[in-house]
């Protein structure tokens, strides 16, 4: 990391927000900027004759000032360790009206800059992607979807692409400014826009330097139980039965591999002593 | 007017007709359309398969129930089955 400013502890997440992270894939933070902020980013945008690439932050320096927001930076702390690096690679999507929708995909591996050339990874946090939006985004303007909870699973795009809408999908409807933090192995598509605007959407990528040895977030033990419950109980969205137990292995595994020491110890425990269940009535 | 197939590809939580669907894509019958995700839509046409039987879908493909995905590398998610829709189009 190259800023000086560091994000503090009111700027990591909590337990039940990493939880929501490892169960979903996906976080959204609204970093606190001026509003005519994003619309000057919005017109800067405008005015580029060609698609810088990689250099889109040199393009643009104010997005750099976006993704070093101790909140954003918070954030990224908390999934990925305070020593993540960000990735050389990074692109602006330029989403003009009358564009189609993608298919659903989960990102290319086949970035050099991953430094560690990584596979897919169901069961850690290695890489994000994290989108940032210089303007609202409608429903109507492309707004990016996904899959909650589809970056716990293995998936080929070829075998996956007769799926069209899905019960569960999340439409990321956001207010100007707003960066959606993405598990890399995510699900997701830029869907049409049918508006009359272009919607920018700007992606870069951060990633894991160093194995967690404890919580690189605000954790506090008491709360092991209820963790552990929610990421057995906690739907993110309906799958078939088969998969629902390398689910909740998976999701513990991450949790531990973000926690450390300080991991989630499996110990047998009766889950369905109470109450008879009721007549039908 | 021409009597041509709609195809309905649906996925359900299992081989059950009966089980939620988890996702759908409508291919219709005319050139130059695509099957998009629509991020206007809260909800399904059919709520399964049964469902989409009682409005007059015609199953044409069931899911392969020869193999378990449990150990498998790839996950598929849902079970697909695919109906069709005779009706008369324009040409």
């Amino acid at each position: 990391m190259t800023s000086a400013v560091k994000p503090t502890t009111k700027h990591l997440l909590n337990d039940d927000q990493v939880v929501d992270f490892i169960i979903n894939g996906y976080h959204i933070v609204e970093p606190q900027f001026p509003a005519e902020f994003h619309s000057q980013v919005y017109s800067e945008l405008e005015a580029l004759p060609t698609n810088p690439g990689d250099d889109i932050s040199k393009a643009v320096p104010k997005i750099d000032e976006i993704y070093e927001h101790p909140a954003v930076r918070g954030a990224l702390a908390s999934v990925l360790g305070a020593d993540y690096t960000r990735a050389a690679h990074r692109h602006c999507h330029k989403n003009h009206p009358g564009t189609r929708s993608q298919v659903w995909h989960q990102d290319s591996l086949n970035i050099p800059t991953l430094d560690d050339g990584h596979g897919r990874v169901s069961d850690h946090v290695q890489s994000v992607l994290v989108m940032y939006y210089p303007q609202d985004v409608a429903s109507n303007m492309g707004p990016t979807a996904l899959i909650p909870g589809s970056h716990l699973f293995t998936a080929a795009g070829d075998r996956n692409a007769s799926h069209g809408n899905f019960r569960d999908q999340i439409v990321a409807v956001v207010p100007a400014g707003s960066m959606l933090i993405l598990h890399y192995d995510i699900w997701h598509a830029g869907t049409a826009n049918t508006s009359n605007q272009i919607r920018y959407m700007v992606k870069y990528l951060f990633e894991r330097a160093s194995e967690s040895t404890q919580p690189s977030w605000n954790h506090d033990s008491a709360n092991d139980a209820h963790i552990f419950e929610r990421l057995e109980r906690d739907e993110a969205a309906l799958i078939q039965h088969s998969l629902v137990s390398k689910r909740n292995y998976r999701r513990t595994t991450m949790w531990n591999h973000l926690a450390g020491k300080a991991g989630l110890k499996y110990e047998y425990r009766d889950k369905w002593s109470g109450e008879w269940p009721q007549p039908n009535s | 007017m021409a009597l041509k197939q709609r195809l309905l590809y649906l996925s359900a939580q299992s081989t059950d007709p009966r089980s939620p669907a988890i996702s759908q894509a409508l291919h219709e019958p005319v050139r130059g359309t695509i099957v998009e995700i629509d991020p206007t839509r809260t909800e399904l046409d059919y709520e399964s398969v049964h469902d989409a039987i009682c409005d007059g879908w015609r199953v044409v493909h069931f899911p392969d129930q020869r193999g378990s995905l449990e150990g498998s590398e790839i996950e598929v998610l849902g079970y697909q089955f695919v109906l069709e829709k005779m009706e008369q189009f324009d040409d």
